[in-house]
């Protein structure tokens, strides 16, 4: 398993780097998660059943990760106290997809984290529900919930 | 809507996404930091060519500064004096210290010592613990001679470090436990502990499960343990611990092993001690809990070493 989960590791990084980033929207906070989820995944492989959950699993841990590191940090900013001047998106490149950003920030980390995990790192609704502990349906009625959210915000402007 | 707008408008936020993901830079860091993290939860022995990679960016770890003649035995003048400051310096089991491998070079260094004992009337047990001291840093030694071999393969050598020593953590009229560690130096460090606890009036080696009446301890203290992360975290937002059932979190500490590493303090505390990234992140170092003697009292074999 050892050599599987470090082939895994080394050709997903730059996908986990991204993932890490949407979440905290700053490069050494994203390193940080991706080093402590890959020490994690290498000492607890053995919680691991099979190869076909890598990926998944490998999500889970980094999403907790992720979770666990923003509330420390306190950058985790409830739904409804973001403000548009509070937005971090003026600090960073002019070239960054802006609208996608700024819509993002409207969401719930529950609904990020199920967005993200559908369109970042590709996975199915069937995996996503296992993940998140979640049923199924709710899943699903949550992410075109979600989704149908972002094209408003996206269109709106 | 109709289902054709809901699927354009589908395929469009994938669209979104993949331009925004486009848009994420990955920083030059991200290689070094992914291989280190990798190493870094590897034994020294395992480790491969890929440490050149990222040995460019290593400190080697600092090692303690004391004299010493490879493979003879002495007290140094430092551990002499942190010696003397405990009671019953007069006992007749003393603890010296061997210089057993000493090499500096550029780029590589070793510094490897054990502890000796002396004066234990039971010649095998002091023996067998000693043979072992002697043994583990024979390993650290080969280990750390291949893993020099290899990185001079490269042109441009990075750091090597290997650093083991020991510690008293406590001495009474009763009780010996002395600390190793060992600390490997590449890209970044790790730590390892080991502890052995000798019973010096009635000269026999303690072990975890010789303490307690049976294995209930490992559910009490694991629970107490997972309460005192927690109230440890509630107390300083920095500290992370990664406890399991935590947040929905597979991964992360449940249970203690059988012969988790401890030892027992001057007081009679039992103190369990985890290695660096064993509950943790490596920020956080070594994690120490010392276990409230009355949460194992029931299960105690006797109240001579813990009380």
């Amino acid at each position: 398993m050892e050599t599987e989960l470090i082939h895994y590791i080394l050709t997903h990084k730059e996908l986990h780097y991204r993932l890490a980033y949407s979440y905290t929207r700053n490069k050494e906070d994203a390193l940080d998660i991706v080093q402590d989820s890959i020490v994690k995944a290498i000492h607890y492989q053995n919680t691991l059943k099979s190869k076909e959950a890598l990926h998944p699993w490998f999500c889970r841990i980094l999403i907790n990760t992720a979770k666990t590191f923003l509330k420390k940090q306190k950058h985790f900013i409830p739904l409804d106290e973001v403000s548009p001047e509070k937005l971090p998106s003026h600090s960073e490149k002019p070239t960054y997809n802006l609208l996608l950003e700024e819509a993002l920030n409207h969401l719930s980390y529950n609904e990020k984290t199920i967005i993200f995990l559908r369109y970042i790192e590709d996975l199915e609704l069937r995996e996503i529900a296992k993940l998140l502990h979640q049923n199924l349906s709710t899943v699903k009625s949550t992410l075109y919930r979600t989704q149908r959210k972002l094209q408003l915000l996206l269109e709106k402007d | 809507m109709n289902l054709m707008s809901k699927q354009k408008n589908q395929a469009d936020l994938s669209e979104t996404f993949a331009d925004y993901l486009d848009q994420i830079e990955i920083p030059e860091e991200l290689n070094a930091i992914v291989d280190s993290a990798i190493q870094r939860t590897k034994p020294l022995k395992e480790r491969n060519m890929n440490m050149k990679k990222f040995a460019k960016h290593t400190i080697a770890a600092s090692f303690i500064g004391l004299m010493g003649f490879v493979g003879s035995v002495n007290l140094s003048p430092t551990f002499a004096s942190s010696i003397s400051d405990l009671p019953l310096l007069g006992s007749l089991v003393k603890v010296v210290n061997l210089r057993q491998f000493e090499y500096q070079a550029s780029t590589y260094n070793a510094t490897l010592e054990a502890p000796v004992i002396e004066g234990l009337e039971d010649e095998a047990l002091q023996k067998s613990l000693n043979t072992k001291y002697l043994e583990e840093n024979k390993k650290l030694y080969e280990a750390f001679e291949k893993d020099v071999a290899k990185m001079e393969q490269f042109d441009s050598p990075g750091h090597l470090g290997v650093d083991s020593g020991f510690e008293i953590k406590t001495n009474t009229e009763d009780i010996l436990s002395i600390a190793r560690y060992v600390v490997n130096t590449v890209g970044s460090s790790s730590t390892t502990m080991t502890y052995d606890t000798i019973d010096k009036k009635n000269e026999i080696l303690i072990t975890l499960p010789s303490l307690f009446i049976d294995e209930e301890y490992i559910s009490i203290i694991s629970e107490n343990i997972k309460t005192q992360m927690k109230e440890r975290m509630k107390q300083d937002e920095n500290l992370v611990y990664w406890i399991e059932g935590d947040e929905g979190a597979l991964e992360g500490f449940d249970r203690i092993n059988v012969h988790q590493p401890f030892y027992i303090t001057a007081e009679g505390k039992l103190i369990i001690s985890f290695d660096k990234y064993e509950v943790s992140p490596g920020f956080m170092g070594i994690q120490e809990f010392e276990i409230p003697t009355e949460v194992i009292e029931p299960l105690l074999v006797s109240s001579l070493y813990i009380h």
